[in-house]
């Protein structure tokens, strides 16, 4: 039933997505055939009256984006303010996200650089491992679990049996 | 699931209609430039919430509610009574039934094929 006609007017929302979405809202309804299709049209009719909304306050403020400002103001003077609370959380989650990504690429960077930095780091640990030796047996337990390294190589007194390579 | 996005953020979990789509809707809009990301999110967002509130109310107010069915009917008398939905106006006849145009269609038809016999 999809449309391959060039025509905009025809760019509905997948069926299917509608006929989820009305399931998950009355579950155990029966709902008439009609009934979905015509669901299917005020979709595209609410879109759109979101949007002219949305563009005019978009064009009266000075920026030529539509911004969520506007949409959410476009859902208040429409009469839809009910669904302003959910429809922020969506972008609270937008930012959250996309600060998260960012933060983990900038990590990521850091990560990458220092390796001679980290191969410094852990020679340090070793040496501080082999000082903490002296310390009573609990004490020191806990002490290596907090220097071990990232990369395990063998102790130092193992170096008998490591096997150089080439 | 439908990964059409260039971006698929976590929101997206939240979201179940295609973003996508949504988009192509908007832009078909005339005058409709530019659409920032977030805002595209807040639309899909809203037409979701938009689908529930129109099932629900068209639900509760209809008389489907005894046969457990949702009918055209129902949403019809939904369009007409809530003042948020008269947008809706143009796109659904009020008075005539999809059902009852058809039938009235088929009648016509069946006239019509009595006529040339």
């Amino acid at each position: 039933m999809a449309s391959s006609s060039g025509n905009d007017d025809d760019l509905t929302i997948p069926r299917a997505a509608i006929n989820k979405m009305i399931k998950e809202t009355l579950p155990n309804v029966r709902v008439a055939n009609d009934a979905r299709e015509l669901v299917v049209n005020c979709c595209t009719e609410f879109i759109h009256l979101i949007s002219s909304e949305a563009n005019e306050i978009c064009n009266k403020s000075d920026k030529k984006t539509i911004s969520p400002e506007h949409v959410i103001n476009a859902l208040e003077s429409l009469g839809f303010a009910s669904y302003i609370t959910e429809v922020k959380d969506v972008l609270q989650e937008c930012k959250t996200v996309a600060l998260k990504r960012r933060k983990a690429s900038s990590r990521l960077e850091n990560l990458g650089i220092p390796e001679e930095e980290l191969l410094r780091q852990q020679q340090e640990l070793f040496a501080k491992r082999t000082a903490v030796t002296s310390l009573k047996a609990p004490v020191r337990l806990a002490a290596a679990s907090l220097f071990t390294p990232r990369n395990p190589r063998p102790a130092p007194n193992e170096q008998g049996n490591h096997v150089n390579d080439s | 699931e439908e990964e059409e996005e260039e971006e698929t953020p976590d929101a997206k979990k939240s979201i179940s209609l295609p973003v996508s789509r949504v988009r192509l809707i908007m832009k078909s809009s005339p005058d409709v430039s530019s659409i920032n990301q977030d805002a595209l999110f807040l639309t899909t967002k809203a037409t979701e919430l938009f689908v529930q509130h129109l099932a629900l109310s068209s639900f509760n107010n209809g008389s489907g509610k005894d046969s457990n069915t949702l009918e055209y009917s129902d949403l019809a008398k939904t369009t007409e009574e809530n003042e948020t939905f008269h947008f809706l106006t143009d796109i659904l006849p009020k008075k005539i039934l999809a059902r009852d145009y058809l039938k009235t269609l088929e009648q016509m038809q069946e006239e019509e094929e009595e006529a040339d016999l």
